[in-house]
């Protein structure tokens, strides 16, 4: 059931998930018209509140709302000085006096969307919260898998890296095992620990083991300034056996579609000529990642405006 | 002035003395006068304590009475009356305030102001090193003879193993035991609740259980080598719980406890509450494995004693994001409520638990038996009601609120004295 909220795909049914992803795809076409504007939520006020770093998906969600003519006011402020001062609460206490219609917030502790969603009457999307979730960007990469492969169930999909401490590796495997897909990860002990098995994934080791066997291959980021104490030793040894370059790639099966959440570290999981070439569908990403965050925007605000005529 | 009291009729459960049945208690000059069958009143205020428990009053092991340092969160006062609230009649202050008590001048300040509560008796733990920074010894003789009850740092685990051989080497000659809380704190630095598949899905770093496994190895060492006598608090694992058995069996000194909370609440609660950050607790909630061998450790004994594990935090603390939120949650008024719960209402191991087993750990003996003194709780284990807000302690980070759970405090008397109740006859 898609409620007042989206916090994650963990809360997601495969139905759910299928209807996002259909309403997604019908927007696509706003975006290929000359005027790239419905008027379905105008009126309504969208704020993005981004307690961490980003551009492109602070970017994304600015433009969904615009596509949709809601009003958007957004602001950015780095974690640690808003917990100098004024807490979430205070912050989002002061949103709730402006009246707005949804907030899309992301912020550097797992379940900061959560608390805001149990307190206030607006719809909260979650942008990515800690390492627990990042359900637009699950759901983009959904999209772009079902555009290129049809039904999910099946289907094989690598996540390679840090899977442990990363948003998208997890909605993407709550995602995918909801979907049928079946999940195989690699990546170091430190970051990808026996326990991940309990998702419902396969686990492996280097991306030897998994680069012949699969339909799609998600690389991750590799984020050391975020990394803990003693979780890895070297980008170079890193690249040696978690990174895609194209000798692996031709070993890979032609069709496999190679996918990255971004931003990329060039020469470390991903060579530049595998990011660059003809199997990658990163830009395509981006581009579902409009269309998945408008057809969110519409389904939490938009119900009774009439998705037909509009889109 | 204490009152010359007759509890007539009420269930009197305890253990020490292995009486449990119908009895009347008189109570006259703070101590217990009598008890049995057909009880003269003599002059005496009559209760009627028909359906109701008699026992010894709860003593607590680990409450953070924030004072000095904190009124925000508690003193004396609120503490002393949130524990009375409770059913306890003595609780145990924590060193972990403001000035640290790891002076006898800090100790004998709390001390002196003890003397005039509303409520519950406090005595105090003198800190086992300075600042509870697990680096140099604390006058630990010097606290003894003002008045201190027990040593401990707070909770705060002494990381530096020679530190933590040397305290116990010192401090065992003086007598008084040693509280700990065994934990390795490197490996439970990151985490914010337990590690395991619940922590996984909510996408919450974990706190491995041997964190306080470890912990558990390396203090029972220890005990080995010193013949320290040593208290563990907090113990939450089945793990853990095998190695005490171990230890028992061996025959080291050293007993142990766990929050009350723990007996009742799982690991799960994080994610399906929406990251409450009421739940989070160091050590952290655990999973249902470990939940139900705690449950049988306390009906077996094995477990001596069940803490309220006090630690009062206001919004300042509490109002933010799970991993951002203090870790700690209040427990004086619900302990009882959650023993209960957890036991299937028996009042003969809730008892055991709460009284008698801590009491013990202080050397003391709590029982209901003639020449005592009249430190007495009065409650109704079968009637159950939605946990409130709490009524006396300053602070609301009670996790249990909005659960329907048995028990209900009907009266506490210290030294013979009503500090809470009784129900009007």
């Amino acid at each position: 059931m898609i409620g007042k909220d989206i916090l994650g795909l963990r809360d997601l049914d495969a139905a759910d998930i299928h209807r996002i992803l259909d309403t997604a795809t019908r927007f696509r076409a706003v975006s290929e018209r000359a005027i790239k504007k419905v008027p379905t939520l105008r009126g309504r006020t969208v704020v993005t509140a981004f307690f961490e770093n980003s551009t492109r998906t602070r970017l994304s969600f600015d433009l969904a709302a615009k596509r949709l003519s809601a009003d958007v006011l957004g602001f950015s402020a780095s974690t640690s000085s808003t917990r100098k001062g004024e807490t979430l609460m205070d912050t989002a206490r002061n949103l709730d006096a402006l009246k707005p219609d949804a907030v899309i917030i992301r912020h550097g502790a797992a379940g900061a969307p959560h608390m805001l969603a149990r307190a206030f009457p607006w719809s909260v999307i979650n942008a990515g919260d800690g390492i627990n979730e990042h359900p637009t960007q699950g759901l983009l990469d959904l999209l772009t898998m079902r555009d290129h492969l049809g039904d999910l169930r099946g289907r094989r999909v690598a996540i390679v890296g840090d899977v442990f401490h990363s948003r998208v590796a997890r909605s993407d495997i709550f995602g995918l095992t909801k979907l049928g897909a079946r999940v195989l990860v690699a990546g170091p002990g430190t970051m990808c620990p026996p326990e991940l098995a309990e998702l419902g994934v396969e686990l492996r080791h280097t991306i030897d083991e998994v680069i012949e066997d699969v339909d799609v291959v998600m690389m991750l980021r590799i984020q050391r300034e975020r990394l803990g104490r003693a979780m890895m030793a070297s980008s170079r040894e890193y690249a040696r056996f978690y990174g895609l370059d194209l000798d692996r790639l031709r070993r890979a099966r032609p069709d496999v579609l190679v996918m990255h959440p971004g931003p990329i570290n060039r020469g470390v999981e991903l060579a530049p000529e595998v990011a660059d070439g003809e199997r990658s569908v990163i830009l395509e990403q981006v581009t579902n990642g409009l269309a998945v965050r408008m057809a969110l925007l519409y389904l939490l605000l938009g119900r009774g405006a009439g998705e037909g005529g509009d889109a | 002035m204490p009152e010359r009291v007759l509890l007539r009729g009420g269930r009197v459960v305890c253990p020490a003395s292995g009486r449990d049945g119908i009895a009347d208690v008189r109570v006259a000059d703070g101590r217990v006068v009598a008890v049995g069958e057909g009880v003269e009143a003599d002059g005496a205020r009559v209760v009627d304590c028909r359906g109701l428990v008699v026992a010894p009053g709860f003593v607590d092991l680990a409450a953070e009475l924030c004072d000095p340092g904190d009124p925000s969160r508690e003193d004396l006062q609120s503490g002393s009356e949130a524990a009375a609230a409770g059913g306890f009649t003595t609780v145990l202050a924590s060193p972990a305030t403001d000035p640290v008590v790891d002076t006898a001048a800090v100790a004998g300040d709390v001390l002196a102001r003890a003397g005039r509560l509303p409520g519950a008796r406090v005595a105090q733990a003198g800190a086992l090193t300075v600042g509870l920074a697990g680096r140099e010894l604390a006058e630990i003789g010097l606290m003894v003879e003002a008045g201190c009850s027990a040593l401990s740092d707070g909770g705060r685990p002494v990381a530096d193993s020679l530190v933590l051989r040397r305290a116990l080497e010192y401090a065992r000659p003086f007598g008084l035991p040693v509280l700990l809380r065994p934990a390795d704190p490197a490996l439970e630095a990151e985490g914010v609740m337990h590690e395991g598949p619940a922590a996984l899905r909510a996408g919450l770093r974990g706190i491995p259980p041997e964190a306080e496994e470890i912990g558990v190895a390396r203090v029972l060492g220890l005990v080995r080598r010193t013949g320290a006598r040593v208290h563990l608090t907090h113990v939450t694992t089945a793990r853990s719980l095998a190695m005490l058995a171990a230890a028992r069996e061996e025959g080291l000194p050293v007993t142990a406890s766990t929050p009350a909370r723990h007996l009742l609440l799982e690991d799960s609660i994080v994610e399906h509450s929406g990251y409450d950050s009421r739940y989070r607790l160091l050590p952290p909630l655990r999973p249902a494995a470990d939940r139900r061998a705690l449950v049988e450790a306390v009906r077996s004994g094995l477990l001596d004693a069940v803490i309220s594990d006090h630690v009062p935090l206001t919004p300042v603390h509490k109002e933010l994001e799970f991993e951002h939120a203090a870790p700690g949650a209040v427990g004086l008024e619900t302990a009882l409520r959650a023993v209960l719960g957890a036991l299937d209402g028996d009042p003969v191991a809730a008892v055991r638990a709460l009284a008698v087993g801590p009491a013990a750990v202080l050397g003391r003996r709590a029982a209901v038996e003639p020449g005592a003194v009249a430190d007495l709780v009065v409650f109704d284990p079968d009637t159950v009601g939605v946990v409130g807000r709490p009524a006396r302690g300053r602070s609301a980070n009670e996790p249990l609120m909005g659960l329907a759970l048995p028990g209900r405090v009907v009266a506490t008397l210290v030294g013979g004295r009503f500090v809470v109740g009784p129900i009007p006859n």
